[in-house]
């Protein structure tokens, strides 16, 4: 078990998103009683309080964000929920557009009236399939009962929420970049300042969370600050749902205590690596966060300041798990070439660098590597750091950076030998049916 | 007033001043592509960086000038080594894909990346990895081209069809390093009256002008001030013609006298950075077949003959009428004023009526009277009615006819006609006496323009040996009328 669940506390059944076993759970209760005995700041303080980190990728505290909205300001603010979840590796917001949609709109209502927000946003990934069937179910549902709509639950407050599918582009999952895309243009992220928070959305103070932060309001206003902090560690109180992938034996998504230990987690909740091979590294959350060797994760806990301590980020919670015996080049030559693939081509050091980082990376894989091409790749990097608009930049370098500076070997082999130390493998070896290939061709 | 320091000296910026403007404001340089005082702020060529000094407190750090407030008590480091290091990786970045075609680019010379590039980095490109390739020759309309290699994505061009002149007629299609500025589908950007801005946006040679491709290059060029004729907007324009230095004796002479192109010249009180397509194409109006003969009787004479005859013409005309250009400078208004304004009927004509299809007014710049001085004539006289017949004097006997834009068929019948013009019309034929004259661009002078700003326009050219400033002929018509014996 990986600590008390907060999210994940249901059993999934053929039924459990609906509205009537969500209702028997005990939904919408927290909803009906805010509107009834709270007024917003309140809710806004017990968010703040409970020290809530954003669960996207940053680990801003959303109470921060929420602080900056001025009630009664008289201009229209908006909050929307990104659940545009397009980081390689991550899908826990599937999770809970899939199984907790009602849970999803209830806590949106709260922050919604805790904000003074008239009209709320689910910005849901386009390829999100059954995701986006069920939370459009869910809100359909809950208009019908009354939980949206006008006047929800005999109140004043009227909250109004649209479902709406990107087309698929990984930019548009940045903040910014997503409410241009709302807003029907290009999917450009924007400069800051002015923070969105002051300008967002049609130029309106706008929140913008990620899905499995606005979850955990629900929980947090029913059960208050105070026992929302004793789960978790001090600086980063809670859990995290993670999802894990790659070379592990039980892959999914599982929802974590902060502060439960890294390698116990991958080795014991996971059932380790697949076909017992060793664990080479594992990059803690998602591609765009530095690579972590197995050592390095031996004395490691899951929580942002532990992880973060060590060179890296928990970043989105897109857990990826790396088998010894693979090829690192060829697996920094898969995460440029989607960041190439994904980079908006708005400003000059993304636009051009990912590009380029691609175009050397491919070149050292067909075998016409320079010794150089290493400084080079990370000097690129470097160049994208604090430089570009959106953190889009930033997080390729990281991935980059980190694995060339923890296997700057293989990179080194492959270039003086024209040929991969790993035989260029990506699967997993130790996999059944990998091994019969290798053996037998 | 907000006091910030740049580079050591101390700076008083105005409120809500970006630091790129308060640097500009107080003569420090910070090099831009993306960024235009005209347009808005899309902060993605990242070269303005500059730092900010830190404190005690805080270790300084980098951010684009053109997208950062000035705060009160600032630090800025326009030129420090950091901020050298990164342009220097910017400018690397953004000649990656850039096929760096100077020696058949018409914007060499006047290149913001070449300038940047000298001044800034001077260092070959580190990538031994091939370009990205895109369309070399792209149609954006019938009046520009588009080399999609050389463009660095500035969107200045995006943003001018979108912020200034309204015709969204330009957008970004795909992604990354395979961005294409293109055209909207609807033919927006063709219908644009004032696309060709786009063109001296641009901060490298990307958007090109059709007309002007490959005619020259602009180090053999130079500007002359002067004003668009084209409506009574009177915008400030730039008119590019060879240097005199590099006149070609052998190629094609021709080309000495050539208007090569036309740009804005910026004047805040007329019109701003802009002008309009029609100003660009000054050379379809002046370039016209020039009517270079004096005639008399429709018969080629010497200029002095045909000046002598007039004098007769006119001393001996009793009841005589004029029609006023409203092509006429200020200059030539008065000495018009001077020779004929007591003695003569005078009316103000249209010398140019719009062209079909040609957009009459809007909120930019275009004004419905395609005629640049009319503000200047009509104070001095009433404008041709509608039913010119009217404006003529009883018995009139003598018509004097400056400009084009003249129906012969409705002046007087019988009374003698004096013409001044200075392109070919059938209608030189017609006059008693013709006289060419000189164009805008063979002297200088200035018109009032609708809102009663004056500007000048210089002379680019020469004039023909054969023509005459109508200034100088109207003093030489100047006659007093014969006094005959009762």
């Amino acid at each position: 078990m990986t600590g008390t669940k907060l999210l994940m506390n249901f059993e999934v059944t053929a039924t459990s998103h609906r509205l009537a076993d969500y209702r028997a759970r005990g939904g919408y209760a927290t909803l009906e009683k805010v509107l009834r005995d709270m007024r917003p700041e309140e809710v806004t303080k017990e968010v703040a309080t409970a020290g809530i980190l954003g669960h996207g990728g940053a680990a801003f505290p959303a109470g921060r964000k929420w602080g900056v909205i001025r009630l009664n300001d008289e201009q229209p603010h908006y909050l929307c929920a990104n659940a545009d979840e397009g980081e390689p590796g991550t899908f826990k917001d599937r999770w809970i557009l899939e199984h907790a949609p009602h849970l999803l709109i209830e806590s949106m209502a709260i922050a919604a009236y805790a904000l003074q927000v008239r009209h709320a946003f689910i910005y849901i990934r386009g390829e999100f399939d059954l995701a986006w069937r069920r939370i459009a179910e869910a809100v359909e549902g809950a208009y019908a009962a009354g939980w949206l709509g006008e006047g929800i639950a005999g109140s004043a407050f009227a909250l109004d929420i649209v479902v709406y599918r990107g087309a698929g582009s990984y930019v548009c999952g940045e903040a910014s970049g997503l409410l241009t895309s709302l807003e029907g243009r290009k999917g450009y992220p924007r400069n800051r300042p002015p923070r969105l928070t002051v300008r967002g959305l049609y130029q309106m103070p706008t929140v913008i969370n990620n899905v499995e932060t606005l979850t955990n309001i629900t929980g947090i206003v029913r059960d208050g600050a105070a026992a929302f902090r004793q789960v978790g560690t001090a600086k980063s109180p809670g859990t995290q749902l993670i999802s894990i992938s790659g070379h592990v034996q039980r892959p999914g998504v599982y929802e974590v205590e902060y502060g439960y230990p890294f390698a116990k987690f991958i080795r014991e909740d996971c059932g380790g690596v697949l076909g017992s091979l060793g664990l080479k590294c594992v990059l803690p959350g998602g591609i765009s966060t530095t690579v972590l060797t197995a050592a390095e994760i031996e004395p490691l806990v899951l929580d942002h300041a532990s992880v973060g301590a060590a060179g890296s980020s928990l970043g989105s919670g897109g857990m990826v798990v790396v088998a010894e015996g693979t090829c690192m080049v060829r697996f920094l030559q898969v995460l440029v070439r989607f960041y190439h693939h994904e980079s908006c081509g708005q400003c000059t050091p993304c636009r051009e660098g990912m590009g380029w980082l691609h175009r050397i990376v491919d070149r050292i894989v067909t075998g016409d590597g320079q010794p150089d091409d290493i400084d080079r790749l990370v000097a690129i990097s470097k160049a994208n750091d604090g430089t570009t608009i959106c953190g889009m930049g930033d997080a390729a370098g990281y991935a980059t950076v980190g694995i060339i500076a923890k296997y700057r070997d293989e990179f080194e082999y492959w270039i003086r030998n024209g040929r991969s130390k790993y035989g260029g493998r990506l699967e997993a070896l130790g996999h059944e049916w990998v091994r019969e290939a290798a053996l037998h061709g | 007033m907000v006091e910030i320091w740049i580079d050591g000296d101390r700076v008083e910026a105005e409120d809500g001043q970006s630091v790129m403007q308060a640097a500009r404001a107080s003569g420090h340089e910070i090099p831009y592509f993306c960024w235009h005082p005209a347009l808005s702020v899309p902060g993605n060529c990242r070269i303005c960086m500059v730092e900010v000094e830190g404190d005690d407190a805080s270790a300084g750090w980098l951010d684009i000038a053109c997208n950062m407030p000035i705060a009160k008590g600032m630090h800025i480091r326009t030129d420090s080594e950091r901020v050298r290091a990164r342009r220097k990786e910017m400018l690397q970045l953004v000649t990656l894909n850039h096929p760096v075609d100077c020696g058949i680019c018409d914007k060499a010379g006047e290149c913001t990346l070449q300038d940047y590039h000298y001044r800034y980095n001077g260092e070959p490109s580190v990538s031994r990895d091939a370009k990205v390739r895109a369309t070399k020759h792209h149609v954006l309309s019938e009046r520009i081209v588009l080399d999609n290699e050389r463009c660095i994505l500035c969107s200045r061009c995006v943003r001018f069809t979108r912020e200034i002149s309204k015709s969204h007629g330009l957008g970004i299609q795909h992604r990354g390093d395979h961005s294409l500025v293109r055209a909207v589908e609807n033919g927006a950007f063709e219908r644009d009256p004032y696309s060709d801005n786009v063109i001296d946006l641009c901060p490298v040679g990307a958007l090109l002008s059709r007309p002007f491709l490959h005619k020259a290059r602009v180090w053999y060029l130079e500007p002359t001030a002067s004003i668009c004729p084209g409506c009574e907007r009177g915008c400030s324009v730039d008119i590019w013609h060879r240097k005199k230095a590099w006149t070609l004796k052998r190629l094609d002479p021709a080309a000495n006298a050539r208007i090569d192109r036309v740009t804005p010249r910026e004047n805040p009180a007329v019109n701003g950075p802009w002008i309009c397509n029609k100003g660009r194409d000054l050379a379809l109006v002046f370039e016209r077949p020039r009517a270079t003969a004096a005639m008399v009787g429709g018969e080629a004479v010497e200029l002095e003959a045909a000046v002598e005859r007039a004098r007769e013409l006119i001393a001996a005309a009793r009841h005589p009428a004029a029609l006023v250009s409203s092509w006429g400078s200020n200059e030539e208004l008065a000495a018009f004023h001077a020779a004929f304004g007591t003695r003569f009927a005078c009316h103000v004509k249209t010398d140019h009526l719009p062209e079909p299809g040609e957009r009459l007014e809007d909120e930019l710049l275009i004004k419905p009277d395609k005629n640049p001085n009319r503000r200047a004539a009509t104070a001095l006289y009433p404008s041709l009615p509608d039913a010119p017949r009217a404006a003529f004097p009883a018995g009139c006997d003598l018509v004097l006819v400056w400009g084009e834009g003249c129906d012969f068929d409705a002046l007087p019948p019988g009374a003698k006609v004096v013409h001044l013009d200075a392109w070919r019309h059938p209608a030189e034929f017609r006059a008693d006496v013709f006289l060419p004259i000189s164009v805008q661009t063979e002297r200088s002078g200035h018109y009032t323009n609708f809102a009663g700003v004056v500007s000048r326009f210089e002379a680019c050219f020469e004039k023909p040996a054969t023509v005459a400033d109508a200034e100088a002929l109207f003093a030489a018509l100047a006659v007093p009328a014969r006094v005959e014996a009762p």
